[in-house]
């Protein structure tokens, strides 16, 4: 044993530098991976860490109705038993506001909150002017808002803003706020109110969509048995019950989804790396038969050369791992994720589970894809020593023993590296079924490749005795035995699969973010319209200057039984166990189907109202939950039971939602006496002057509606996207980075393989000018080919990872493969080329001796 | 020490069968100093190579030491040629990324033998390379390489040192240095040796000289040797013919 680690020592002293390039392909690997998933780390750590604020509570207690004596009788008998050392209650909701000077014709949607003194329980709200948050800010009419309000409605500290039609002054900015809404979307400013005032206002009417919470500190020992009997003891009641850990936690899955994913990306870039690892140590083993040779010779036994060969691979694959670390921690500090996501956070840095996952999977993956090469090792035979045949091992009798061939051993090992491959992507994506498709689609290139290879060798194998000296030369070069054809058609090829694979998902993942307006749609809703405010609103809304104006009634509704054929669903307890049903609907009624519905199941029906309760549904009821035409549904309406009849099941077309989607529509007559409001679907003007003034006057008129502004969404929306377009460039760039260095590597490192044979065809006679031709010609054959195997193969990567992993819908781009094969062929010939000048400008001589 | 019966060496070169080595029988007894002589192609080389276990026959037995080569599997071959077999060759196959010094230790560390650093550098100082050890083979002459290749075939106290044309790639000067140190070998270590040469002169240090010649044995001439070597058993050779 200690000859092998002595005898590695020393090799390794002497071929690091034929193996820097091996180094490198780590290194870059190990980076990603160590540099992609450390950034998400510290997001991810950060924000649960931070959790407790984010909630501002232990335990939260929400209802979207009012609380009632009832249901508070029962959460005051609950949390008797409980040490619950604070309390304290709020309403959450989003309405408009305007500014209180009435010749500023502009409105805005804010999201408000009402708090009582107690708040907040953890966490501190962080004003702009310095001062210590207290209550006292807000009681008799006061509001702390975030500073995009102010820009928004032009005012400052100090104005008033008109709010559910009540005025409050603006008495400071919001810095930082505890509990705030979690997500990159919000469909407005934070305003922070009294609870008092608001309850006060006209505000809290019917149908509005408010959430009323309580929120409460105890001891964390006591969170989960408090969480277990409130959520019993509230069973009945549309209450959730929830810790400050499941935000954590919610939080925690969505990153940790994104840190898959990258890491996912990282692990194909040291798959990549694997490949030109791959190749350097088949060139490496090849340069080393003659060591191998005399080491057999002198008595060294199979397993310790390969002892010997392997330490050398773990040594360079923890120093290129290193290596990594080092450039890792360069990005890391270099792009900080304030960059990207918006966040500024302490002790911010690479992460110590990444740098062990990325020297684990930098070693793992040296040593898994050096397996089969350095099992060559075991072929050489000492007898070649007698001959003069250094470049193939075991010339002699049938055993022809080219570098190349496959024996069961090495079949065997192959088995075994795919395996650990699959386990690896698997463990880096976190899911089996994303790691097994990655490198399945891996390995089906890879083999389409080698085929490829090996017909193109044997289709251009005649045509070595015709045509040009330079024409000649080159076919012999791509089919003489143990030249590096197949080894640059799959470097090259896989390289080109896993850039464009890396770009397809990359557009498919932005064009899911990307919202156009059409300009013929409704580009305005207004919510919580009273059924006394329709007419009056749509007399007023076209006297602003709106296209159109429609008004469609909406009613909000739980499903809470079902009788059918197929389901039976007993009382609200057991709906909540069907997940597809248990979140509240808004429902509508009407006498026609939309332009985006159709009819799969039964018969929509006629005009005429009718006072027996009929409805048709989604047909993802029917799918999922099982529901079909004939059975009896009860709903819920704020409070009021009301039982239907399926009646039919429509497919609605959910992108094409101009004029709304609903999983319920009624027939009308049973709903009319329920509490209901309107939603109203506007073209409102395109002049934002005049849209700006449309919302100010609707918002002065009917204080209790809110306005929702697509455009103003939009443009929310586009800053955000362009954020994730960053994020999303940004891993793409270094995929591509690193992708074009492997390439450049694994084509540079056939040099050794070309170097001889140009200084003896230069001895002979050839011109530089000869020999350039040739490499151009064999170069140029190897880029194109590689660029249509990987070029065509990539689609299936973007396809298996778009459906599997992201669940976005898949569009190829076979524009880009297209242009992937001149390209490809192009890269492969210059760098062919420029390692070859290098040749022709050395004396022959020098390298015949070297040899 | 060295005992082949009826061994045959064929190859297959595309359809034609090519006989090197046609049933041949020898036997060198320990102590021997044999020359193999013959044109190019005689078989030489590939006798040596089967000696060494390199190579396996088509048909017969090696054996060696009282083993026979054609029962051991690679790794079993190589332990044997570590203890008992040292090999120089025409191109001296030296380790390339390995000094001198290295290259002379590397057989013993392979067999775990006690001291190697010690031995290593006498055995350099007995080819008279002290001040060179530290150098790479690249750095060294032709004649330098050989002689660590000698050191290096000695480093176990091989009981067989065979030697591949070694002079083949030698000035004369440098060539009868080489063999210079081969016969003191043989005179002080009692080593058996078997030299291939086509050089008469050279052949005729050894004691024994066999000639080949179409893979059959065309002569075998003892050579009047110092007292000691006459008194050993004798070497015998044979072919069908």
């Amino acid at each position: 044993m200690n000859f092998v680690f002595r005898m590695a020592g020393r090799e390794m002293r002497a071929s690091w530098r034929r193996l820097v390039f091996f180094f490198i392909c780590v290194a870059i690997g190990v980076a990603a991976i160590v540099a992609l998933r450390s950034v998400v780390q510290n997001i991810r750590a950060t924000l649960v860490q931070e959790a407790k604020t984010l909630t501002a509570a232990d335990v939260i207690v929400q209802s979207d109705r009012p609380w009632d004596d009832g249901t508070r009788a029962i959460m005051d008998q609950s949390l008797a038993a409980f040490p619950v050392t604070a309390r304290t209650e709020s309403i959450e909701t989003m309405t408009m506001t305007a500014p209180a000077d009435e010749d500023k014709e502009i409105a805005t949607m804010i999201e408000l909150r009402a708090l009582q003194p107690a708040f907040p329980l953890y966490g501190d709200l962080v004003l702009e002017s310095g001062r210590p948050y207290s209550h006292h800010l807000l009681e008799n009419r006061g509001a702390l808002v975030r500073p995009e309000l102010l820009t928004r409605l032009g005012i400052q500290v100090g104005d008033g803003v008109a709010i559910g039609g009540q005025v409050y002054t603006v008495r400071d900015v919001i810095v930082k706020e505890p509990g705030q809404p979690l997500g990159v979307f919000r469909f407005g400013p934070r305003v922070l109110v009294d609870y008092d005032d608001l309850v006060r206002s006209e505000l809290l009417g019917v149908g509005g969509r408010v959430r009323y919470q309580v929120l409460l500190r105890t001891d964390e020992a006591s969170i989960d048995p408090l969480i277990g009997t409130l959520t019993e003891a509230l069973r009945r009641e549309y209450v959730s019950v929830r810790s400050y850990r499941e935000t954590g936690d919610q939080l925690g899955r969505r990153l940790g989804r994104a840190e898959d994913y990258l890491s996912l990306v990282g692990f194909v870039i040291v798959i990549l790396g694997g490949i030109g690892i791959w190749s350097v140590v088949g060139v490496f083993m090849r340069r080393k038969l003659k060591s191998i040779a005399i080491l057999k010779c002198v008595g060294a036994s199979t397993k310790q050369i390969f002892g010997v060969y392997l330490i050398q691979v773990v040594g360079l694959g923890l120093g290129g791992s290193v290596l990594g670390l080092g450039l890792a921690h360069l990005a890391v500090e270099s792009v900080p994720p304030g960059v990207v996501v918006g966040l500024s956070m302490e002790g911010y840095g690479i992460t110590w589970s990444a740098v062990l996952q990325g020297v684990g999977i930098g070693v793992l993956v040296s040593v898994l894809f050096s397996l089969i090469p350095l099992m060559e090792s075991r072929r050489i035979k000492p007898l070649l020593l007698l001959r003069q045949q250094m470049d193939r091992p075991a010339a002699s009798g049938k055993q022809t023993g080219r570098l190349g061939t496959i024996d069961v051993w090495e079949l065997a090992a192959a088995g075994a590296v795919l395996i650990a491959l699959i386990a690896l992507a698997s463990w880096q994506a976190g899911d089996f079924e994303v790691g097994l498709m990655v490198t399945t689609s891996f390995a089906v290139v890879a083999v389409v490749l080698h085929l490829t290879g090996m017909l193109l060798v044997r289709a251009i194998e005649p045509l070595g005795r015709k045509g040009s000296f330079p024409f000649r030369h080159a076919v012999l070069g791509l089919s003489r035995p143990g030249n590096q054809t197949r080894m640059i058609l799959l470097a090259v090829g896989l390289g080109t699969f896993f850039i464009l694979g890396t770009r397809g998902i990359e557009a498919n993942l932005l064009e899911q973010f990307r919202m156009e307006l059409e300009d013929d749609a409704p580009d305005m809703f207004l919510v919580d319209l009273q059924p006394d405010q329709v007419t009056p609103a749509e007399e007023r809304l076209m006297s602003l200057g709106a296209r159109e104006v429609r008004m469609v009634p909406v009613l909000r509704a739980r499903v809470t039984g079902v009788q059918g054929r197929d389901v039976t669903l007993q009382g609200y307890e057991e709906v909540r166990e069907e997940r597809r049903l248990r979140r509240e609907f808004t429902v509508t009624y009407r006498d026609h189907l939309e332009a985006n519905e159709r009819i799969l199941e039964g018969r929509f029906w006629d005009p005429t109202p009718s006072s027996e309760a009929e409805v048709s549904i989604e047909d993802d009821f029917q799918e999922d939950v099982g529901i079909q035409v004939g059975d009896m549904m009860r709903f819920d309406i704020l409070g009021r039971e009301v039982g239907a009849r399926v009646t039919s099941i429509r497919d609605v077309e959910w992108d094409d939602a101009r004029n709304g989607g609903f999983m319920f529509v009624f027939r009308p007559g049973a709903l009319a006496n329920a509490p209901h409001t309107f939603l109203g679907f506007v073209k409102a003007p395109l002049d934002s002057l005049a849209r700006a003034k449309l919302q100010r006057d609707i918002v002065a008129e009917f204080p209790n509606v809110s306005i929702v502004d697509l455009r103003d969404i939009l443009l929310t929306l586009h800053g955000v996207v362009e954020k994730l377009a960053l994020a999303v460039t940004l891993v793409g760039a270094i995929a591509l980075i690193s992708g074009v260095m492997i390439l450049v590597g694994s084509v540079a490192m056939t040099k050794f393989q070309r170097q001889y044979e140009a200084s003896i065809l230069r001895t002979l006679g050839a011109s530089g000018k000869t020999v350039r031709r040739m490499v151009l010609l064999e170069y140029g054959t190897l880029g194109a080919l590689a660029g249509t195997v990987g070029g065509l193969g990539a689609p299936l990567l973007t396809w298996v990872l778009c459906e599997h992993l992201f669940d976005v819908p898949w569009q190829p781009n076979l524009a880009w493969s297209l242009y992937a094969i001149p390209l490809t062929a192009l890269g492969v010939t210059i760098v062919g080329m420029a390692t070859t000048l290098d040749i022709l400008r050395n004396k022959p001589l020098a390298i015949l001796r070297a040899e | 020490m060295i005992e082949l019966k009826d061994v045959s060496k064929i190859v297959t070169s595309g359809s034609e069968q090519l006989t090197i080595l046609d049933t041949l029988n020898l036997n060198v007894p320990s102590g021997q100093f044999l020359s193999v002589v013959g044109p190019s192609g005689s078989g030489k080389s590939t006798l040596l190579g089967l000696i060494a276990g390199l190579d396996a026959p088509s048909a017969g037995s090696v054996i060696i030491d009282g083993e026979d080569l054609t029962a051991l599997d690679e790794d079993r071959l190589a332990r044997l040629r570590g203890d008992k077999i040292g090999f120089v060759f025409q191109f001296f196959h030296l380790i390339p990324s390995l000094t001198a010094y290295e290259n002379v230790l590397v057989p013993m560390e392979l067999a775990e033998a006690p001291r190697p650093a010690e031995k290593a550098h006498r055995l350099l100082d007995e080819v008279g390379l002290s001040d060179r050890k530290h150098h790479y083979p690249s750095q060294l002459s032709g004649g330098e390489q050989q002689r660590v290749a000698i050191a290096r075939a000695l480093a176990n106290d091989p009981a067989i040192l065979l030697a591949d044309e070694p002079t083949g790639n030698l000035d004369s000067a440098n060539g009868r240095h080489i063999i210079d140190l081969l016969v003191d070998v043989h005179r002080k270590r009692k080593t058996t040796i078997v030299l291939a040469t086509h050089d008469a002169a050279l052949a005729a240090r050894g004691n024994v000289i066999l000639t080949l010649r179409g893979g059959q044995v065309d002569s075998l001439r003892e050579i009047s040797g110092d007292k000691e070597t006459r008194a050993k058993p004798r070497v015998t050779a044979s072919s069908p013919s």
